[in-house]
């Protein structure tokens, strides 16, 4: 290969990238630039990408005059208490599955069935999960989202924390309950602070699907006081289209703390959207 | 004692997933509501000969045939041009996993201010290059609409594929490539007998993950066209909804749920199949 087509390639190779990168943020910023633009900034022809005088009025409007601060509170509520539940649950199901031999293979299959259930697509659950709510008289309430959500992440956790379990050497567990450790004062004292960044990292996922979750809330929630945030806005998107300010502000909160979440678990990205099949 | 660690997700599981489903098969084998219930196979019947749920069913395949196809390619692209080092590299990579980290919801927002007929990004630009935009109605237009759902999955999900892709790649050693080198294989040679094959359970593991989500999409399609125009972008888990949740037929809409699930579990079987091979290995 000549030098001069080396260059070409490393030329050309920035040119795919830098397209790419553009296509990716563009829309996004788009999104930023109209939440923080007066009206007649929004709808000018040809848009304006830069040179607008920036204002924070619609995040007033939807936040303070408008509903979206409730959904926001929602929101954070369902995520933090679902996100709680399904890791502590899961987690002593996973070190379960991870350390123990059950009969008949029982630790393995139920691994897989518990994986099995999280291959259901949501619609299938909504319509039976919506008729037992009703039968319950949980409809619109913040205690029918923690329930699902908890069940929505469950085998998640405990296929990641069962991965991370199995990682670490049986001997560490063995040394502390030698040391007079009960099986679970060794899994608290020895294992957990072990496992501690991967359980984090499970957590932060957890946070991410309860918190972009949309089809199970907006069958479950119909009312202003037990909305999320992405049913909020949902709601409002095919109500009012022209609230563009309104709307994109409430899009640009939405979106920040996943970023900030997503940025703080790249390390596992690959390794939780892939169940541990890819160890990236 | 493992017993008692595993039981309480084991319950859970039991009372909102394994419970759920057979509620549902109950539902779906009923017609009528209240007093006058009837117990009837009338939902399965049904299915073969609604044409709104055939085309949902046709909708639903043509959408993840192309979106997969897409996403794969332009996935394996990225993945491969950012596989060895390079000046900027985690800018480009951080940069482009931002699409598929948003929620569903917010890319749906985005993308109906980007696609607005009038006052959107897509059609201002292409006015201002001087580009007549009046037949460009994104999705108000019934094939328009279509194709703007799937360019919108492809704009989102392909991060996903390069994602995958990518951590495949880069677990691939020097070896054979060092061997490949020796044996002067031409660029393209080493990538088709040195790298694909090696890719192989990265490419099976992405490809099934995807298609399993794209066989339920639901929410920006709700977001950006509800369905609509008419039912030109109604998939298989709108029409449920709509089913479900406007006509109140719930029955009708456990059945459909049933097809998707049958669907849905040809696939995930394939990557069950797959995790448990790797567990052996």
């Amino acid at each position: 290969m000549s030098q001069k087509k080396f260059r070409l390639k490393g030329w050309s190779k920035y040119v795919v990238l830098t397209a790419a990168l553009v296509i990716a943020i563009a829309p996004v910023y788009w999104m930023l630039s109209i939440s923080l633009k007066t009206e007649v900034d929004q709808f000018a022809v040809p848009p304006r990408w830069i040179a607008f005088a920036p204002t924070l009025a619609h995040y007033y409007d939807a936040f303070f005059a408008r509903s979206f601060g409730r959904y926001l509170v929602t929101s954070l509520t369902v995520a933090t208490l679902s996100t709680i539940c399904a890791v502590t649950l899961g987690t002593l199901a996973a070190y379960g599955l991870a350390r123990f031999k059950l009969r008949a293979g029982l630790d393995r299959r139920l691994s897989m069935w518990i994986l099995s259930t999280r291959m259901f697509p949501p619609i299938v659950t909504a319509v039976p999960l919506f008729l037992m709510m009703r039968d319950l008289r949980l409809l619109n309430t913040i205690t029918a989202l923690v329930i699902v959500y908890t069940a929505l992440n469950l085998p998640f956790v405990v296929w990641m924390m069962r991965g991370f379990f199995r990682e670490l050497p049986k001997e560490l567990e063995e040394a502390a309950m030698v040391d007079g450790d009960s099986r679970l004062g060794a899994l608290r004292r020895v294992i957990l602070p072990l496992v501690t960044p991967g359980l984090a990292a499970t957590a932060v996922f957890c946070l991410i699907v309860s918190w972009n979750e949309f089809l199970l809330g907006l069958v479950l929630t119909q009312t202003d006081a037990s909305m999320t945030l992405p049913v909020g806005i949902a709601g409002r998107v095919t109500q009012y289209e022209i609230k563009w300010g309104v709307m994109s502000a409430a899009g640009v909160v939405a979106m920040i703390p996943i970023l900030v979440f997503a940025m703080a678990v790249q390390k596992y990205l690959v390794r939780g959207l892939s169940l541990g099949a890819v160890k990236g | 004692m493992p017993y008692l660690l595993i039981a309480p997700t084991i319950a859970v599981l039991l009372a909102l997933s394994i419970y759920p489903l057979f509620y549902a098969i109950k539902v779906s084998f009923q017609t009528g509501t209240g007093d006058a219930v009837r117990w009837s196979v009338a939902n399965f019947a049904r299915l073969a000969s609604d044409g709104f749920f055939l085309s949902a069913l046709a909708h639903t395949f043509i959408y993840a045939a192309i979106a997969l196809t897409f996403e794969f390619l332009l996935g394996l692209w990225l993945a491969v041009l950012l596989d060895r080092p390079l000046r900027g590299r985690t800018l480009f990579r951080s940069a482009l996993l931002i699409p598929m980290m948003l929620p569903p919801v917010v890319v749906g927002v985005v993308w109906r201010l980007m696609l607005n007929a009038d006052f959107g990004a897509v059609n201002g630009t292409l006015k201002g290059a001087g580009v007549n935009t009046e037949a460009l109605t994104w999705t108000a237009s019934p094939l328009l609409a279509f194709a703007s759902v799937i360019a919108v999955d492809i704009w989102q999900w392909t991060p996903f594929m390069f994602l995958v892709l990518l951590a495949g790649l880069q677990a691939i050693p020097q070896e054979p490539y060092e061997a490949a080198l020796i044996d002067g294989s031409s660029a393209w040679q080493t990538f088709r007998h040195v790298t694909v094959p090696l890719l192989k359970p990265a490419i099976l593991i992405a490809l099934l993950l995807r298609t399993m989500d794209l066989m339920r999409v639901f929410d920006q399609i709700f977001i950006l066209t509800e369905g609509g125009p008419g039912f030109s972008t109604e998939t298989v888990s709108l029409y449920i909804y709509r089913t479900a949740f406007r006509f109140a037929d719930f029955g009708y809409a456990a059945a459909m749920s049933f097809v998707l699930l049958l669907l849905t579990n040809i696939v995930s079987f394939g990557y069950i199949r797959l995790l448990q091979k790797q567990e052996a290995a």
